[in-house]
């Protein structure tokens, strides 16, 4: 029968059994080829526990590489633009990689097991990247994408919740610091890392161990406010972080059709990951010295603080001239803040130079009619919700 | 830290003697470094045939080049002994091709002039350095709309005419006007050789026209012997090399080139030494230009993939026999055997000879271009261009060579039926020989396809046009450029030219 079919269907991640359990609402979305909720209940509840208690999220679909090899340092040292050299082992880092004209392809981050080991973990699939930049290099790759089973556990009460799962002492362990445990008799990979901006946690381990994993999970925080979050929420607490998204924020260069679109990593504010100064070359360096030295980036990547309660989705952006100067990338009205904030990519000299008398068009739904809003806005830093608890050690700790 | 020289020009093939002796003439202090043990690369008798004469604009940048050239004219070989014999002049062509077919003789004036016409616009073309369009200069675009405008200036209906050429394969254009399938071989034989085209692969047209472009505009005229062989080219151009001043270190190959803040600023030898200049070019091919020179862990992930799919497979090897007398060849007089002599008896044996190098196979009915040598003081030699010698065949050369060359000596039988008893000794040099020997990846004359994708601005690589590397410092002078192969001179004049220009 099978082969009748047009389609192949979306894949079941391994806690697919226990996600579809707890959605109320059976609303799914198609992520890198795996059905996934947008939401289970309410956004707003699963946002509230996410900044209030703990929130998990089925990160499977994730892209997983492992890479292997003699000369895997050297290898994620040339991919990617930030320096890696004196990466300690057992750590993460946030990193970007750019194409030879120094326009941003994807970030993600990588894993350090040792000098041979690494992970990279990230949103738009480049295995096929990976093998043509290892030209040279002494290093294999294996896509654990469907092999590992991801979970991210967030939010304030995250470390007590896992604790009582069974990770001892996990409220030593360091912001982007990662930790082998093993836990009911399965290897599992705990990394303080996460999307949310907040103190929390990335659980990896074998399939086989998923089920069991999740419930124990649920049953460890059953008194901490635990709770599944979707998509939707995920999106809240990440602009809330100030973190970008791909395709979103800025258009990964093998997916922009128009090269005028492709950003530089100075275009989206990831200058501070472009280390020119590395010793050995990285794909893209040339390109990224060369608008580095003449400074003719065009964009730049800012957060807005927004006059006014309503949320500046799409938005166009203007000078007080009532020229176009640039568009909302990311809005929303932040429950936690009580502040409209918004992502926006804007051409320079504005938002780098120029930082007063902007302002926002926004087009507020209001039952069929359009309310037309003309809203000022600032420039302001892009993480607009960073608490000191994100990177306390240790972390706190909840009964 | 001190430069020695001005230039370093990696590889002392005639290219890269050029391009060292037009900057030496600019009073730059130029090395040469080679690997091998003697210089001129390819042009070697080992390799070279027939050649093309090198173009006025060359010679005379070089302050005269005193090579003496005679003029071969070319012979079709057929088993019957029904041979046809051009020599690229149109009124002598017409009548020896009436012999056959009047209808042919006119239709071969006519196609003969058009293709003249179009290998003349784009002859312009072909000497100077090609625009490189990403850049957005005026003089770049300027270069491509006067192609542009030399294509158009042939009228509409041969524009129209050229645009319906452009992607064509030959066998379609010939089929189309001869009747006389030897005709056809014989014209076909040439827009295929030193390529990885048979006569019904889509583009074999363009590789016609590119031939001719250097060849006099023309299809059988503008081919040449030189005068004392290879060996008194490559002499001629070492005593101006001398004059010049040009130092030249052979046995000397280059390992990488040094860098400094991404900027080549010498080159370190297999042998441990360092030599630091100013600008270092490089007469190898771009795979081994980029791979080793440049290294791999310097190169953005984009250019790794060009280059792993620049198209440099050779498919010619060169039979040399050494015979104790001349062979009898079926019909054919002293004049005959002076010729350029074309074992391509039709399309169809073409593509059949072709169709297993698809599969990195070797067909034991190749197509053969032979030069017959005779001197007084030595035995006459048979230089035979087989194609299509695939590289890396599958069959494995080492397992096969023996029966290859047996084949061949086979297939000539059929038009000298006693060479068998003529033969002293037999040379083959495949492709894969000419990796090893001559350093160039593939074995490829051209050091890459001659194809649309790799041709002009594309050539050798996206990005690398021009002469330039992505490495600042790092240039590349060799038939892996624009124009390509073949004993013209351009890439290392024109190389020449960009580092002058740069400087």
């Amino acid at each position: 029968m099978n082969r009748d079919l047009r389609f192949t269907a979306l894949k079941k991640t391994p806690f697919h059994s226990r996600t579809s359990l707890a959605s109320r609402t059976n609303k799914y979305y198609n992520w890198n080829g795996f059905t996934v909720p947008t939401e289970y209940s309410t956004t707003e509840l699963e946002y509230t526990a996410a900044r209030n208690g703990t929130s998990v999220m089925d990160l499977t679909p994730m892209c997983k590489y492992m890479i292997n090899g003699s000369d895997a340092n050297k290898f994620v040292d040339y991919l990617v633009t930030r320096d890696l050299s004196q990466m300690e082992d057992n750590t993460v880092a946030y990193i970007i990689w750019c194409n030879e004209d120094g326009k941003v392809m994807d970030d993600g981050t990588i894993f350090k097991f040792s000098n041979t080991k690494f992970m990279l973990c990230c949103a738009v699939k480049i295995y096929n990247w990976l093998h043509d930049s290892a030209e040279g290099f002494d290093v294999s790759f294996e896509d654990a994408t469907d092999t590992t089973a991801a979970l991210a556990i967030q939010g304030p009460t995250s470390c007590s919740t896992l604790k009582n799962y069974g990770a001892d002492d996990l409220e030593l362990l360091k912001p982007f610091g990662m930790k082998q445990y093993n836990i009911n008799g399965y290897d599992v990979l705990i990394s303080r890392t996460g999307f949310t901006g907040d103190l929390g946690y990335e659980l990896w381990t074998d399939p086989a161990n998923a089920e069991n994993m999740w419930d124990s999970i649920m049953e460890a925080g059953k008194e901490l406010k635990i709770r599944p979050f979707g998509m939707h929420a995920l999106e809240m607490t990440r602009i809330e972080a100030g973190f970008i998204q791909t395709n979103t924020d800025f258009m990964a260069a093998e997916d922009s059709l128009r090269p005028v679109r492709m950003r530089s990593p100075y275009e989206i504010g990831m200058g501070w990951l472009v280390h020119l100064n590395k010793e050995s070359y990285f794909v893209g360096k040339r390109a990224l010295k060369k608008e580095k030295e003449t400074g003719n980036s065009e964009r730049c990547l800012v957060g807005l603080d927004i006059d006014g309660d309503k949320p500046a989705v799409g938005s166009v952006i203007y000078n007080e001239k009532k020229e176009d100067i640039g568009i909302v990338t990311a809005a929303m009205w932040s429950p936690t803040m009580k502040r409209n904030v918004a992502l926006a990519s804007l051409k320079r000299p504005y938002g780098i130079k120029i930082k007063e008398n902007i302002f926002a068009e926004i087009y507020h739904p209001e039952e069929l009619e359009y309310k037309k809003i003309w809203a000022k806005c600032k420039v302001v830093k892009r993480q607009f919700f960073s608490p000191e608890r994100r990177n306390k050690v240790p972390a706190d700790l909840y009964e | 830290m001190s430069d020695n020289y001005d230039v370093i020009v990696i590889g002392a093939g005639h290219n890269g003697l050029v391009c060292a002796n037009i900057l030496a003439k600019k009073n730059r202090k130029v090395l040469i470094c080679e690997a091998r043990e003697n210089c001129g690369g390819l042009v070697e008798e080992s390799i070279t045939n027939f050649v093309p004469q090198i173009p006025l604009s060359v010679s005379s940048s070089l302050g005269g080049l005193p090579v003496k050239y005679k003029a071969k004219s070319t012979i079709a070989l057929s088993e019957s002994g029904q041979h046809i014999r051009l020599v690229g002049n149109q009124h002598i062509d017409h009548k020896v091709i009436s012999g056959f077919s009047s209808k042919d003789a006119d239709r071969y004036v006519e196609f003969h002039d058009k293709m003249s016409s179009f290998s003349k616009a784009l002859g312009s073309f072909m000497m100077a350095s090609p625009p490189r369009v990403m850049n957005n200069t005026f003089s770049d675009y300027f270069k491509l709309f006067k192609l542009g405008m030399n294509v158009r200036m042939l009228g509409k209906k041969k524009f129209n005419e050229f645009a319906r050429m452009i992607g064509l394969n030959i066998a379609d254009e010939l089929e189309d006007n001869f009747e006389n399938t030897l005709l056809q071989g014989l014209i076909a034989h040439d827009a295929v050789l030193g390529s990885n085209l048979g006569p019904r692969s889509p583009g074999s047209l363009i590789n016609l026209l590119y031939r001719m472009a250097t060849h006099d505009n023309s299809i059988f005229g503008g081919i040449y012997e030189i005068d004392g062989g290879s060996k008194a080219f490559v002499d001629t151009l070492l005593d101006i090399s001398n004059k010049n001043k040009v130092e030249i270190k052979t046995s000397s190959s280059v390992k990488r080139c040094i860098t400094e803040n991404d900027k080549a600023i010498g080159v370190e030898l297999h042998s441990g030494e360092k030599i630091y200049a100013k600008k270092i070019i490089s007469n190898a091919d771009p795979r081994s230009t980029y791979f080793c020179l440049l290294g791999t862990e310097n190169l953005d992930t984009d250019v790794k993939r060009r280059i792993k799919h620049h198209r440099s497979k050779g498919k010619v090897a060169k039979l040399s026999l050494s015979l104790n007398k001349q062979p009898e060849f079926i019909n054919c007089d002293k004049n005959d055997l002076e010729s350029r002599m074309v074992i391509a008896p039709s399309i169809d044996y073409i593509e059949e000879a072709f169709n297993p190098s698809k599969f990195d196979k070797l067909s034991m009915e190749p197509i053969l271009e032979m030069k017959l040598k005779n001197s007084d003081q030595s035995n006459p030699v048979l230089d035979i261009q087989v194609q299509y010698a695939s590289y890396g065949a599958q069959e494995g050369w080492d397992k096969i060579k023996d029966n290859y060359v047996d084949a061949v000596i086979k297939l000539i039988g059929k038009y000298a039926p006693d060479i068998q008893s003529c033969i002293e000794t037999k040379t083959i040099v495949t492709p894969d020989d000419i990796e090893k020997n001559f350093y160039v990846s593939g074995g490829h004359w051209h050091h890459g396809e001659i194809q649309i994708d790799q041709l002009f601005m594309l050539r050798p690589i996206p990005g690398a046009s021009q002469y330039r590397t992505h490495l600042d410092g790092l240039y590349m002078c060799g038939a892996g450029t624009h124009p390509g192969g073949g004993l013209t001179g351009i890439p290392g004049k024109n190389a020449a030219q960009a580092i002058l220009e740069d400087a």
